[in-house]
């Protein structure tokens, strides 16, 4: 369902992603690891066209773009294929818990209010925070700030979501709140591509686990071969380094 | 109508000549008006009784009105008041002998201290309370505590302020050509009614003030760069 | 320097000169108006860096914020009716109560182009992501997301900016406009009670000022119903 080739983006003279190839099926959940700086984010923000890659071509659904022929149109229907979580959480601070998930689909899909607003219950029940509508973003903590952001994104009904590492920003007693969130969402077969540092998430979530450092897939496998029987030097560095410090469990 | 191009540089070199006294009455009333808001600010942020609702009034009320009311209303008031003072000591001068531009230096710097007041109430309260607290745990007294702590941070907090302040300033001493003093502006009316010629007169005024801003702004810029680099060796 | 000091004149001189308030209203009320017209248009070369423009508008900016606001009124004043008299336009006999207006609008135009730029400028980039995340278009991201979370931050310097309007309109009489001000120069003229024409004119001010304050104070409070208590601006 989403099928990504030669994606090549440059930040001056920083070349962060070197030509990515990658299969995503409908129903299937990834997670991308990686140390910082090896294009994890760069890419999962140019699936939602937040960043413009300089070439390559990106089909999510019956939406195909090619970054050497874009325009507007094409960016506007990838974008509502997909829905985007933040690390920052960036729920919009002058509207409610309940506005900041109405919004999208009044203002982009259109739906009535009323709709909407049954739609937004719906989900925000599912995350828990049916009792918080009325309160603005400034007034959460963290962890149910980030839940507004996963109901924003569910709300839409995308093809798919992107969690841009979605407890790295968040205390560690808060942790937990959002990625037991993230579990119910994926059991309930919603293709997601999660970009994280949470192993033992990654590892029990995933169908599928992608391994990048500097710009390139290094290796991708079903989470078992990748934690245990990695082929790769760096990515058993990587693991060695991350895997003893993981001590959240779902 | 045209435009006398030539003259624009004749009022230029005339209008310069008033730059000292224009300074003067931005800079005089800033500095006192420091001292002055400083102490305002002190009595308000500790709450001294019945001087802190002076103080409170004085601020409210200088703030609230336009600068030209203070300049009138002490250009007009202060002669009457030294008169009585005069009469009721016998003492021996007149009101008329005090030049015109200590009642406009009087009147800025109370306008100066009201709005500098502000200011530095605002950088007081941009302190944190955990750092005074602190600072009377290891042992320093209410004096200590604003001399070492307290100020040093509020005053770095307030130089933008304070730049901004004093441009505003520079500019504000333009209404004091309405009690006949040469400053820029007077001398830019003088120069244009001799002449008749008030377009070019006021145009040469313009650039000189704006001219004084640039520089004013360039050297203020570079001291608050001092200032940061300070607060950060400071704290 | 006038007659003996009469402190009932005070009063006695402030409903003829409350008569005038309207005037003075009315220069504040239409430049703000047109002041933040002004302030949108010039704030935007700078936000989308349009070449040419942008130099054109900072320079005004610069301008306007180099100069005191008397010498920006001599210079319409004197310099519009010469500047229109190139296309043969005679404005020569316009009420000075326009030129007032004119040139507050050009001074609080670039004033709250500064203003709403950095409103703007200071609102979180993730903000504009997050709505193109969600599939907005960016007008509806501009005018959905950005710009009212601006207009918050942008309105205490907008409330003071204003008061200061109030206070500066106390020049116009310089070109000859019949505001409350103009009429107590008048006043001064008839009866030689400067002193007593001052003070009762800086009551009106600072009552005008105290009721723009509460106002704003009110409407802050709205503004800020999403923020944490406490924090009223950045």
């Amino acid at each position: 369902m989403i099928e990504i080739e030669g994606l090549k983006k440059k930040f001056g003279h920083n070349e962060v992603l070197k030509g990515i190839n990658m299969h995503v099926e409908k129903g299937e959940i990834i997670s991308i690891l990686g140390p910082s700086g090896s294009g994890k984010t760069t890419l999962l923000r140019c699936l939602n066209y937040l960043e413009s890659p300089d070439e390559g071509q990106i089909v999510i659904d019956d939406v195909l773009i090619n970054a050497h022929k874009v325009n507007k149109k094409d960016i506007y229907q990838l974008r509502k294929k997909s829905a985007m979580v933040f690390q920052a959480y960036n729920l919009f601070q002058h509207k409610t818990v309940l506005q900041n998930v109405m919004e999208g689909l009044v203002v982009v899909q259109k739906k009535s209010v009323n709709e909407a607003k049954e739609k937004a219950l719906e989900v925000l029940q599912k995350v828990g925070l049916k009792n918080k509508i009325d309160a603005y973003p400034s007034q959460l903590s963290g962890g149910q700030q980030q839940r507004v952001g996963i109901a924003r994104a569910l709300a839409l009904n995308p093809e798919v979501i992107l969690f841009d590492e979605p407890t790295s920003a968040l205390d560690p007693e808060l942790v937990g709140e959002v990625l037991e969130v993230i579990a119910k969402i994926a059991r309930e077969g919603k293709t997601m591509i999660i970009v994280t540092h949470e192993m033992n998430f990654a590892r029990e979530i995933s169908d599928r686990i992608i391994f990048m450092d500097n710009g390139v897939v290094i290796e991708e496998g079903i989470p078992q071969q990748i934690f245990t029987e990695q082929k790769e030097e760096r990515t058993r560095q990587f693991l060695k380094r991350m895997t003893p410090e993981l001590d959240y469990s779902i | 109508m045209t435009i006398d191009y030539s003259f624009i540089w004749v009022a230029f070199k005339e209008i310069l000549k008033a730059v000292p006294l224009t300074l003067v009455l931005t800079f005089v009333p800033i500095v006192i008006g420091f001292l002055i808001g400083l102490a305002v600010a002190l009595i308000r942020a500790y709450n001294i009784k019945f001087l802190s609702q002076i103080a409170n009034f004085y601020v409210s009320f200088f703030r609230g009105t336009p600068a030209i009311m203070h300049i009138m209303v002490i250009y007009f008031g202060f002669p009457i008041l030294l008169d009585y003072l005069i009469k009721v000591f016998n003492l021996p001068f007149q009101s008329n002998n005090v030049p015109i531009v200590l009642f406009v230096i009087t009147a800025l710097t109370l306008t100066a201290g009201s709005y500098l007041s502000e200011i530095i109430r605002s950088g007081i309260s941009s302190v944190s309370k955990g750092q005074i607290e602190a600072a009377y745990t290891i042992g320093m007294n209410t004096f200590q505590v604003v001399k070492r702590i307290v100020l040093p941070q509020a005053l770095a907090q307030s130089v933008p302020n304070i730049t901004n302040l004093i441009i505003g300033f520079l500019h504000t001493t333009s209404i004091a050509f309405l009690v006949s003093q040469k400053e820029i502006t007077g001398a830019a009316n003088i120069v244009a009614s001799k002449n008749l010629k008030f377009l070019e007169a006021f145009i040469a005024a313009g650039i000189i003030y704006w001219v004084i801003t640039l520089i004013i702004e360039a050297l203020l810029y570079f001291m608050e760069k001092k200032a940061k680099s300070y607060s950060r060796n400071a704290f | 320097m006038g007659k003996a000091f009469d402190p009932i004149l005070i009063i006695e001189f402030l409903p003829t000169l409350i008569k005038y308030l309207g005037v003075t209203l009315e220069i504040v009320f239409f430049s703000m108006i047109f002041g933040t017209i002004i302030g949108i248009i010039v704030a935007l070369p700078k936000l989308f860096h349009i070449p040419i423009v942008r130099q054109i508008v900072t320079l005004y900016i610069s301008f306007i914020r180099g100069t005191p606001i008397l010498i920006q009124l001599f210079l319409v004043y004197y310099g519009l009716p010469a500047l229109l008299s190139i296309w043969n336009i005679d404005i020569t006999r316009m009420d000075a109560l326009y030129f007032v207006i004119i040139t507050y609008s050009l001074s609080h135009g670039a004033i709250f182009a500064e203003i709403f730029r950095g409103a703007i400028q200071a609102i979180d980039i993730g903000q504009t992501e997050a709505a193109y995340s969600i599939g907005m278009k960016p007008l509806q991201s501009f005018f959905r997301i950005v710009l009212p979370q601006a207009i918050r931050i942008a309105f205490p310097n907008m409330a003071n900016s204003i008061i200061g309007s109030l206070k500066d309109t106390s020049l116009a009489f310089t070109i000859g406009v019949m505001d409350m001000m103009g009429r107590g120069e008048t006043l001064i003229s008839s009866t030689a009670h400067a002193l007593e024409v001052y003070i009762s004119l800086s009551i009106v001010y600072y009552v005008i000022v105290l009721v723009f304050e509460k106002i704003f104070k009110i409407s802050e409070r709205y503004f800020n119903r999403y923020q944490p208590h406490g924090i009223s601006s950045i």
